[in-house]
């Protein structure tokens, strides 16, 4: 009987060991409370997790860590049960995730931290969206309420858009990665899109948690085209929100951001006809004024000329009066004709008579 | 007239519109030029309210499938 039993070396053990766990336990979900968490090199992370009675140690990957996680901390841990080659038990772990609100809320304010201090929520990286964009991206689930609202205010609101939409999860582990790629997708394109806008609707706190995912973060904040978010309710707030260039409060409210509305633009041509008009028409009378204006100036011109005329010709005729040899006959004055010679005859005239006399003396004076 | 043409003449017609605007406050302006001026600005508000009123959206749900790399 001894002969028949199964003799291995450690290592196939080990190995055949791994085998039957892996193929019991493919990956399994396990809740717990982080212990001793610690990165080794940079690139090695270790903790425990733990229950009231209990604790696995787990590894993994930092970059397959996407959450802030510390000691304390309430999380869900996607895992590979593994012995390893020194006989220890260990959790190889593919994702980690916050469980419940107090985890999720603290997981959040760790990375909002940290991301923050990184620039990548700086005002001075937001871009304006365009004022009348043709082409725009979308990045939903086809499916949800969100997108929905979103499309119908988007075509009550305005027409004349090529919008593409990437059909993606925005909700649960795969959610990221999914939008990750949408943005990459959108964001490769020979001709890019003039906006992304990314859209889910309400949800719980967990439902949400996909867009405080640090790598979809960094994607957005990464884009090359500017990003508008309509994520959630109006109290909600995201981290992809805070990286956004511009973050709605609601799916509808983003459409509202997006583009103007018919109306507006049909009230402000009728602004722009109605200011021209007044100035046209305040143009007209002022021009109509300064017409009057001139006039009224060229009659006074005229006027003051014509009495100056007036006076020159006045004082004129009394100078020529005054010269009028009939106006001494009528002062008493004579008028003598004739040669001035001694012996000779002359006329002399006053007012009323003419006098017929002849020259006795001449004497110089 | 496609649709995204028509988004283009809008802006267009906005901004030309906005132009007239700015040349009647402008030192260029003449009582003589105002009234064709004037035309003009009222026959582009009426394209854009026409082209207001049938302008549609386009909107196209990608193949592509981003479960995946």
């Amino acid at each position: 009987m001894e002969n028949q039993s199964l003799k291995l070396s450690v290592s196939e053990f080990i190995a055949i060991t791994n085998q039957t766990l892996e193929y019991a336990y493919p990956s399994v979900d396990i809740e717990g409370e982080v212990a001793s968490f610690k990165v080794n090199q940079g690139k090695f992370v270790f903790f425990d997790i733990k229950d009231a009675e209990s604790s696995i140690g787990c590894f993994m990957m930092v970059f397959a860590l996407r959450i802030p996680i510390e000691d304390g901390m309430k999380v869900v841990i996607r895992a590979v049960p593994k012995l390893t080659k020194w006989g220890k038990f260990s959790l190889t772990v593919q994702s980690v995730r916050p469980s419940g609100e107090g985890s999720l809320k603290k997981s959040f304010e760790l990375l909002k931290a940290k991301l923050d201090k990184e620039g990548l929520f700086a005002p001075e990286r937001k871009r304006p969206l365009p004022l009348m964009p043709r082409r725009v991206a979308i990045i939903s689930s086809t499916g949800a309420a969100g997108y929905a609202d979103f499309c119908k205010i988007l075509d009550d609101r305005w027409g004349g858009l090529e919008v593409e939409t990437a059909h993606v999860q925005v909700q649960g582990e795969v959610a990221p990665d999914q939008m990750i790629r949408a943005l990459q997708y959108f964001n490769e394109q020979e001709s890019l899109p003039e906006v992304i806008v990314m859209i889910r609707g309400g949800g719980s706190a967990d439902d949400l948690a996909c867009f405080n995912d640090e790598l979809l973060v960094r994607a957005v904040a990464a884009s090359r085209v500017p990003v508008l978010t309509g994520i959630g309710h109006e109290v909600d707030e995201s981290l992809v929100d805070l990286a956004a260039d511009v973050a709605a409060s609601t799916p509808s409210n983003a459409a509202q951001l997006l583009v103007p509305e018919r109306a507006d633009i049909r009230r402000r041509a009728k602004q722009s006809l109605r200011h021209i008009l007044s100035a046209t028409e305040a143009s007209i009378v002022a021009t109509k004024l300064q017409n009057h204006q001139v006039l009224e100036r060229a009659l006074l011109r005229v006027s003051d000329r014509h009495a100056r005329h007036e006076q020159q010709l006045s004082s004129t005729v009394a100078l020529l009066q005054a010269y009028d040899p009939k106006g001494a006959l009528m002062r008493g004055y004579a008028i003598v004709r004739g040669d001035m010679t001694k012996g000779a005859t002359i006329d002399i005239e006053t007012k009323q008579l003419v006098v017929t006399a002849e020259v006795q003396h001449v004497r110089q004076k | 007239m496609s649709d995204k043409n028509n988004a283009t003449s809008i802006a267009d017609r906005l901004t030309q519109l906005n132009q007239l605007v700015a040349w009647f406050e402008s030192d260029d302006f003449t009582i003589e030029e105002a009234l064709d001026k004037f035309a003009e600005a009222e026959k582009l508000a009426k394209t854009i309210d026409d082209e207001l009123s049938v302008f549609k959206n386009k909107i196209t749900v990608l193949k592509k499938d981003f479960s995946s790399e």
